[in-house]
């Protein structure tokens, strides 16, 4: 008997129990169903989080080179161990932890398969922009790199000209942030350019950039204190600490966001450096690639080393004194392609630092969803299993009742494994059917789920806000449940089909 | 040689707590295209021994040869070849799958033989017409005839063409004059075609009347 008639006779046997076939299949489709939706939310989580991560090789072949800062360093000189509270990087042997200083600098350049390495030189002040103050996370930017993706999408101008020209690029969410004047409070807490994941302005983009040109030339300024000698510390306090790995720092600094109200006579007292806006950085979606370099405008590299050594807060100086030179406190390396990250990543390990790279947060990530949607795809499995349990009792009653035409077909010629395989297809059909319809149900959840969803995100919002798609069916999803639907009826059905086969024909067919 | 043959078959049925021996050392033999009745009363092991020459059971001993072959070291799916090619079987009740037409009932069983589609329907068709059931071909067992119905089973049990027929009291449940039209296709069936038959029924003038022999049995054991 071949495949198709095998399968013709199963359709057949199915046909004839319609309504008890039709509720075993929507026990499966429940189960189905369930599994879909929930893996499909997990990983539409995973896929937001993860996807412009991934959409951007620039994260991956950055890594953040950490030096080991003062207490390290004496603590090393000590002959003690030096303390490992560094936090979540990979962290090297704690013994010999080298200082992260212009040599060290020239050989992690010279390393093979980096592109550029710089110092990063990063600190918070206040700068006036049109009448207005605010604080503002300033970072130092390489001029002469020739590709750098922190700086490759302007939306409008250019890159900074020269290693000592006075011009400043900002960030297109900067300019926004410095511009809106009623809720700059709240905005400056948690501004759309403070956390790791944004979305973009509810602007078109001709508009955005029809914005960002209108400040291109006008001119912004940095304040600081007025630099006197080393002894008056208590002043620098005002600036918080500049932490570079760690940009969260500004929004517990304090609420000091306004200062529209100050007089001039106290602007005069401080330091003013005025620099012409030559480029407004384009805000993308997604992870902030600009996370890490804690700036919102950037001066060139020199300057902000200059700013930053002037304005150290005084905890850093110390530290300083008594631990003499402790170089740089982190660089950025940039390496030519992700195929090399591993291995240049490898050497940074054997030269003795700490460092950075989001590869290792992003593995992280992937494995904290596998269990998320293991555990989801386990409670939908929980009600698929409930389902197999309704297969085997489907075909158990079906092979009750058919018990004669069992008999019949092996008094005239139909072997063990004919029988069997009968059964086995009937149920693979009902899985398959389940399957189908499952996948099918489960889309069709996920697509009234999302519309709800996003419903409700726009009435909270108030306004109209762009779709977030909140779940995903890849191919192997699908393809998986169908397939997982099949296999499972196939396990419910292999205790029916061998009681199938073993039927008795004698016995069958005395049977009246 | 002959075709088929019982070497001092026994056959034990265990219940729970007594056994029951339908047959006890039985030793028959059937000669290719020999017509042969098996006799007896109700529960006299008549059914057991066609079941043990069908294939369908095996002997508690002895030995059932078909053509001087042993049947006992057949694995069970070599045993439903054995039943698919070279024995046909046709019981009283004519246990025909009832949810499938006339026509489908002959099909199953050449699908079982493995046949194409277009050819097994072809081949129904005409087995159909040798059993003059031809504009039968699409009606389900219910709507057809006790006898009707038979001849249907005949023609399934002749569709992979076997050389061996074996009817148990395939005429029991009809009236005399459908019984005498089955038996002389059983007859035709042996004449045109050679097929060597083995009739079980406890039917003394039917007997009589188409057997070239006739086996008696009684409790298990023949009476010569
Ligand atoms: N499967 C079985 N289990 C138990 N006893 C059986 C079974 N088949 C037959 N028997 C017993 O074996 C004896 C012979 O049965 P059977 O061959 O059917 O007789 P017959 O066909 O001549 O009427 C009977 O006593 C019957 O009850
Ligand atoms: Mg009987």
């Amino acid at each position: 008997m071949n495949f198709t008639d095998i399968i013709s006779l199963a359709l057949r046997n199915l046909r004839q129990a319609r309504l008890r076939t039709s509720l075993t299949v929507i026990g499966v489709i429940v189960g189905v169903a369930a599994i879909v939706t929930m893996v499909s939310f997990g990983l539409g989580l995973q896929n937001n989080i993860l996807k412009d991560a991934f959409s951007r090789i620039d994260f991956f072949t950055s890594i953040t080179v950490f030096g080991p800062g003062a207490d390290a360093i004496m603590s090393m000189r000590d002959g003690g161990e030096a303390s490992n509270g560094q936090r979540n990087q990979d962290t090297a042997s704690s013994e010999s932890r080298p200082v992260l200083d212009d040599k060290a600098i020239e050989e992690l350049r010279k390393l093979d398969g980096v592109r550029y390495v710089y110092p990063n030189f990063s600190f918070e002040s206040f700068v006036r922009f049109e009448g207005r103050t605010r604080r503002t996370g300033i970072s130092g930017a390489p001029t002469d790199v020739e590709y750098n993706p922190r700086f490759r999408d302007f939306i409008a101008g250019r890159h900074i000209a020269g290693a000592d020209a006075p011009e400043v690029v900002i960030t297109e969410r900067f300019m926004t942030r410095m511009r809106t004047a009623g809720s700059a409070r709240r905005s400056q807490r948690r501004g759309p350019g403070d956390g790791p994941f944004q979305t973009l302005p509810e602007k078109t983009e001709a508009e955005r950039k029809r914005l960002a040109e209108e400040v291109i030339g006008k001119t912004l300024t940095i304040l600081t204190l007025p630099s006197g000698p080393e002894s008056t510390e208590s002043s620098a306090s005002v600036f918080g600490v500049p932490l570079l790995d760690l940009p969260v720092q500004s929004e517990e600094a304090g609420d000091d966001g306004q200062f529209e109200g100050a007089d001039d006579g106290l602007l005069s007292q401080l330091e003013r450096h005025n620099y012409t806006i030559v480029g407004v950085l384009k805000a993308q979606e997604g992870v902030n690639l600009n996370i890490g370099s804690g700036g919102a405008i950037f001066i060139p590299m020199e300057h902000a080393g200059r700013f930053r050594a002037a304005n150290r807060p005084p905890l850093e100086r110390l530290g300083e004194m008594l631990a003499g030179d402790i170089g740089y406190q982190s660089a950025e390396v940039r390496v030519t392609d992700l195929a090399r990250v591993e291995t240049i990543k490898d050497q940074i390990k054997k030269m003795g630092f700490n460092f950075w790279n989001i590869g290792n947060q992003i593995e992280e990530i992937k494995r904290v969803f596998l269990i998320i949607n293991a555990s989801l795809a386990l409670i939908g499995g929980i009600a698929l299993l409930v389902a197999s349990f309704g297969i085997s009792n489907t075909m158990i009653m079906s092979i009750r009742e058919r018990t004669r035409e069992i008999g019949v077909m092996k008094a005239i010629g139909g072997s063990d494994s004919e029988i069997m395989r009968i059964f086995f297809v009937e149920a693979s059909l009902i899985g398959l059917t389940g399957g189908v319809l499952g996948v099918l149900g489960g889309w069709g959840i996920d697509r009234i789920a999302n519309l709800l969803a996003n419903r409700w995100i726009t009435q909270q919002a108030g306004q109209a806000i762009r779709q977030v798609e909140f779940f995903s069916i890849p191919w192997y999803l699908s393809g998986g449940a169908i397939l997982f639907a099949v296999l499972v009826s196939l396990v419910a059905a292999v205790y029916p089909a061998m009681s199938a086969a073993r039927v008795d024909p004698i016995k069958a067919l005395r049977y009246e | 040689m002959a075709i088929l043959e019982a070497q001092n078959v026994t056959r034990e049925y265990r219940m729970s707590a007594e056994t029951i021996r339908a047959l006890s050392g039985i030793s028959v033999a059937i000669e290719p295209g020999e017509f042969v009745a098996i006799l007896g009363t109700s529960g006299s092991g008549k059914s057991t021994l066609l079941n043990l020459f069908g294939g369908l059971d095996r002997p508690t001993a002895g030995e059932i040869l078909f053509e001087g072959k042993s049947l006992r070291p057949l694995t069970s799916t070599e045993m439903s070849r054995y039943r698919l090619r070279s024995v046909g079987m046709i019981f009283q009740t004519f246990n025909l799958i009832p949810t499938m037409t006339a026509r489908e009932n002959v099909e199953l069983a050449l699908a079982f033989a493995g046949l194409g589609r277009s050819e097994r329907r072809r081949r129904a068709l005409e087995l159909l017409d040798q059993v003059g059931l031809s504009n039968r071909a699409g009606h389900l067992p219910s709507e057809l005839s006790g006898g009707e119905q038979q001849r249907v089973s005949i023609a399934r049990a002749i569709a992979n063409n076997p050389r061996i027929l074996l009817a148990d009291e395939p005429t029991g449940n009809l009236d005399s004059h459908r019984a005498d039209e089955i038996m002389k296709l059983l007859d035709d069936m042996r004449r045109r075609d050679g097929r060597t038959i083995i009739l079980v029924t406890h039917d003394r003038e039917l007997a009589n009347q188409y057997a070239d022999r006739i086996i008696r049995l009684k409790d298990g054991s023949t009476i010569e």
